[in-house]
């Protein structure tokens, strides 16, 4: 039996896995980051770039309030006078926790993946309301581009801690870049803005011996795979079905793998059954096949919203492995 | 090109800051505000068509609507008391315990441009606010979202309140299909922000 770490491997490079890479099992998420990122569950708080969140008590998530009051780019053009870019910490204090979580697993069998949350796309719109950010691209793109560099070394200085203290082999990056049924901006537009973004930061983590770009974007995201290939992400966790993953995995397999294909929104729900999980299972185990394909949940963590429903899906894809394999 | 035919064309590429003046030397040179009103609008109706074909993506539309909404501040003094104008109030906003608002913007942002006035609850509004304020105002639709699927009884709630005060209600977000509008008693569900329109006009004739 191969190794999850070796498994992969075969799943990536089209040569012979044993089973299905089942969800994250590949990935240990260290999520003790020094990144100020809280998830806060009933409550309204205020995070170190002095965005307002709340998390409404029932429900599956945070959002941050972008009313007159909250917002804190209220003028684009003026963003660095209503932004302080929070630091870095770059002490082996503030990293001890992290550092020690990696240190205690074995490389072998598992990546070593930090979390990192917000993305670069995300942490625009989150100062700014997505409306004003969107539009910001067309009305002032020196200040969005200014304000993307800012962003973009912040999270460079995150990547020069990281890579001393927690020495990782894989990194888990979220970013959302659309929703079910497209991308927020077109592909000429994202070019232009997000991926020399991207460029610059996955390939520091690339030259500073991380091996693999685990990359979050539950969403239509299709029109914008060369660019995701052209960065460095080598599997795009949360493709959805609205994406065509066969059709992807035919045009792009080798080159980036396709991890989801289980919509957390039609599995991960109130009224979900064992039953659901494993219909949807089967199905995208049997459409999507062995190669350049990882099937999870859409979600960006190895959890769900519904006691049980995580790992009812891990079951149900051993058992496709088993009858396919 | 004709003044109006311009506007038109400036509308549809967003440029929000040549709108005004543009509009303004229409109306100097003799154009009626409403023949600028019903252009302009049928541009957005032509941006609407193009991003529910995945034409175009949200900051086109995003732009187009502002730069409508600025040749609309030109025109409102004069199309004051001017009821055949508006398709009627429309009250907006995503149900109870939802604060996912793009959708929802996206689609209050359409509708106004394509003639209705708008009333923007904004987010997390309870099923008896909805009632009130179309009551308030006589709305002749309502518009009600949720993103997600903890939120899909408060729809619900919303949906057949509304439908008891006698209004008419068009339902959206991420989880909601036809077939569960049709559930939750509401008239119309629209996919996406393009089809909001085209599916709140139906509804209103």
């Amino acid at each position: 039996m191969l190794t999850k770490r070796q498994n992969l491997k075969e799943v990536m490079t089209g040569g012979n896995p044993d089973r299905f890479v089942n969800q994250y099992e590949f990935l240990e998420i260290i999520m003790e980051m020094p990144l100020g990122v809280e998830f806060r569950y009933g409550e309204t708080w205020k995070d170190q770039w002095g965005i307002t969140w709340q998390w409404p008590e029932g429900q599956l998530g945070q959002f941050p309030v972008h009313d007159d009051e909250h917002i804190v780019i209220k003028d684009i053009t003026k963003w660095r006078e209503q932004v302080t870019v929070p630091p870095i910490p770059m002490d082996a204090a503030s990293w001890a926790a992290a550092k020690e979580h990696a240190d205690r697993i074995d490389r072998n069998e598992m990546y070593v993946a930090p979390f990192y949350a917000p993305g670069i796309f995300e942490q625009c719109h989150h100062l700014m309301g997505i409306e004003n950010a969107l539009m910001a691209l067309y009305e002032e793109p020196e200040a969005m581009k200014d304000l993307i560099d800012a962003i973009v070394e912040r999270e460079l200085d995150f990547a020069k801690a990281v890579v001393e203290h927690v020495k990782p082999d894989a990194m888990f990056h979220h970013d959302d870049w659309g929703s079910q049924i497209n991308s927020f901006l077109s592909p000429e537009m994202f070019e232009e803005f997000y991926l020399p973004a991207y460029k610059k930061v996955y390939s520091y983590y690339k030259e500073n011996g991380v091996e693999l770009i685990v990359h979050h974007s539950d969403s239509f995201a299709a029109n914008l795979v060369p660019f995701m290939i052209d960065m460095g992400i080598d599997i795009w966790q949360g493709v959805m079905n609205t994406n065509d993953i066969p059709k992807l995995i035919k045009e792009y397999g080798g080159k980036i793998t396709f991890m989801g294909g289980l919509h957390s929104g039609q599995i991960d729900f109130p009224e979900w059954t064992p039953e659901i999980a494993a219909e949807f299972v089967e199905e995208t185990c049997k459409t999507n096949g062995k190669h350049y394909f990882i099937p999870c949940l859409t979600s960006g963590l190895p959890m769900s919203s519904f006691e049980g429903v995580y790992d009812a899906v891990t079951k149900e894809i051993d058992r496709m492995s088993k009858e396919l394999f | 090109m004709s003044k109006v035919a311009e506007i038109q064309e400036m509308v549809a590429k967003g440029k929000t800051k040549l709108i005004a003046g543009l509009v303004q030397e229409a109306l100097d040179g003799g154009s009626q505000p409403k023949e600028i009103l019903d252009a302009m609008i049928e541009s957005m109706g032509v941006v609407g068509d193009k991003f529910s074909a995945g034409e175009i993506f949200v900051p086109e539309m995003l732009i187009a609507a502002k730069a409508m909404s600025k040749g609309v501040d030109v025109l409102k003094p004069l199309l004051a008391g001017d009821a055949s104008t508006s398709l009627g109030t429309c009250v907006i906003g995503t149900v109870a315990g939802d604060l996912h608002d793009i959708g929802k913007n996206l689609v209050s942002m359409m509708l106004e441009s394509a003639g209705f006035t708008m009333i923007d609850l904004g987010v997390d509004v309870p099923a008896n606010k909805f009632v009130e304020v179309a009551k308030e105002n006589n709305a002749v639709i309502v518009a009600a979202s949720g993103l997600l699927t903890t939120t899909m009884p408060a729809l619900k709630e919303t949906s057949l309140a509304l439908k008891d005060a006698g209004f008419t209600v068009i339902v959206g977000g991420a989880p909601v299909t036809q077939a569960y509008a049709t559930e939750i008693k509401a008239d119309g569900y629209a996919p996406d922000a393009g089809s909001a329109v085209t599916k709140a006009k139906e509804l209103v004739k």
